[in-house]
């Protein structure tokens, strides 16, 4: 019995489930995209631009869903997922390429000399302690000499001389050097700035000020063409809904910053401590007479007290 | 509608402190239910989140108020208190000054306190302290500022003025149509 009949038969009715094309279409599982690079058929294109652009679709589906059908996959309860693997096609970028940081004067040094950046660690190793202790920081490995219960000092030093202390300054000294050096670098990063640049930012900083500085803000003046509108800063706030938790928290910071400022103000003024209220303290030994009272009384007992030593002499 | 700025904050926190001082921690951590303070035209509320999350849906041209109105921000960024906020002020008040009955409307009017009006006042108000203006039946009436501590309020003469009036409950009636 011949079955190539019936199978042809058969095959006419569901289109093939590879798709032969000239170029080979390109699937890119991981984005579920497919792209054709086929040139348009033109007089099928121009005759019935439906059915064409239909088979073109149902192609590029099907390729689709068999590589789809290729990959791994993992069966759960809601039915089995194929794994995507990673997208091929390279996407632009959606920022413009960061600008290089100027360098700093150790950097460019660096970068003559061909010196290698080296990472140091943050922990240090202690031998007394044996433990890894930080470089610097909390309980930091430079403070050690600050914090050491003896020190050795040179028979010459003065009678004032304070070990500790002088670690301790020379310590802050070196963080000053660090910050001033910062500084530096950035003033010297702001002066790189061409002399151009300056000047345009100068100038137009200038021109806005000129523009609102009419009787009307600038409202009514005569529009030059050309002219942009003047954009300030824009204002940014936190979004409506955030957690109660989160909200909470910020609250209680800036309560806690008060607090803090609070208690600076109270120290600076000298009102000193509130443990004891000091007014309250003489009303209640004074028994509510006052402080004045309280001190005419303590020095009439005070003379009564010698009368009697002086009696019994 | 928007949370309030850390300046704003700090600007709405000072104000509220200077009357209840550290109790401002309970409005911000309670118990019962999460509440957040919200900006909306200038105006400061206090609402519970639940609240705060159903008025977002309005437009901001429709809603009116929110939760309880504490005050608002003037145009250079002051914080002034509203009477509307009386009730949370005077649950946590501090200090404390009750006036005696013939002395009520006139601070209903928007007098300042008299000392002959004093009835009661918490032992070491100091000078220029929030103070919240009880009558003698501990009704909260308004709030305000003490012009002398209380020490010194011992030798003043009846005439003179205790506490400057910030608000009283009057205004209810005066302002009502700028209140809310």
């Amino acid at each position: 019995m011949d079955v190539s009949n019936l199978l042809a038969a058969q095959a006419s009715k569901f289109q093939s489930v590879t798709v032969e094309k000239d170029t080979p279409l390109d699937v890119d599982a991981g984005f579920l995209t497919v792209t054709d690079h086929n040139p348009i058929d033109e007089d099928s294109y121009r005759s019935n631009l439906e059915e064409y652009l239909k088979s073109t679709a149902r192609d590029g589906i099907q390729a689709l869903v068999a590589a789809l059908y290729v990959l791994p996959t993992e069966s759960s309860v809601d039915g089995s997922f194929a794994k995507l693997p990673p997208p091929t096609t390279q996407l632009p970028r959606a920022k413009p390429l960061p600008k290089p940081k100027p360098l700093t004067k150790w950097e460019k040094f660096a970068a003559a000399k061909g010196i290698q950046k080296k990472r140091r660690d943050k922990k240090i190793w202690d031998e007394e302690k044996q433990e890894w202790v930080n470089r610097w920081g909390r309980d930091g490995k430079n403070k050690e000499k600050e914090d050491q219960w003896i020190h050795e000092v040179k028979a010459n030093a003065d009678v004032d001389f304070d070990p500790a202390q002088e670690a301790r300054n020379e310590r802050k000294s070196r963080v000053a050097k660090n910050e001033r050096q910062r500084l530096q670098n950035l003033a010297r990063a702001q002066a790189a700035q061409s002399e151009r640049e300056q000047r345009k930012e100068e100038l137009e900083k200038t021109l806005a000020a000129t523009r609102t500085s009419t009787a009307s803000m600038g409202k009514f003046d005569k529009k030059l063409e050309g002219d942009k509108k003047i954009r300030g800063v824009k204002r940014k706030f936190d979004p409506t809904e955030v957690s109660a938790e989160k909200e909470k928290q910020a609250s209680l910071a800036v309560l806690s910053q008060l607090d803090g400022d609070a208690k600076r103000a109270k120290i600076e003024k000298g009102t000193g401590d509130d443990v004891v209220n000091v007014r309250k303290a003489i009303r209640a030994v004074s028994k509510g007479k006052g402080g004045v009272a309280l001190g005419r009384e303590v020095s009439k007992r005070s003379k009564d007290s010698g009368k009697s030593k002086r009696g019994k002499r | 509608m928007r949370p309030l700025t850390e300046e704003e904050s700090k600007a709405v926190f000072t104000k509220l402190a200077n009357y209840i001082g550290k109790n401002l921690v309970h409005l911000i951590d309670r118990n019962d239910e999460p509440y957040c303070f919200r900006l909306h035209k200038d105006k400061v509320y206090y609402a519970s989140e639940a609240n705060m999350r159903l008025s977002i849906s309005v437009a901001r041209p429709n809603l009116i108020s929110l939760g309880t109105c504490f005050g608002k921000f003037s145009k250079s960024g002051k914080f002034k208190l509203h009477v509307t906020a009386l009730d949370y002020l005077a649950q946590y008040a501090k200090y404390k000054i009750w006036i005696k009955p013939n002395g009520e409307m006139p601070f209903l009017y928007g007098n300042h306190v008299l000392k002959a009006h004093l009835g009661r006042i918490t032992e070491d108000t100091p000078e220029h302290q929030g103070v919240v203006v009880f009558n003698m039946n501990d009704i909260p009436l308004g709030f305000g500022v003490t012009a002398r501590s209380t020490v010194d309020t011992r030798k003043l003469d009846p005439t003179a003025i205790i506490a400057f009036h910030q608000a009283d409950v009057g205004e209810y009636l005066r302002d009502e149509d700028t209140l809310v």
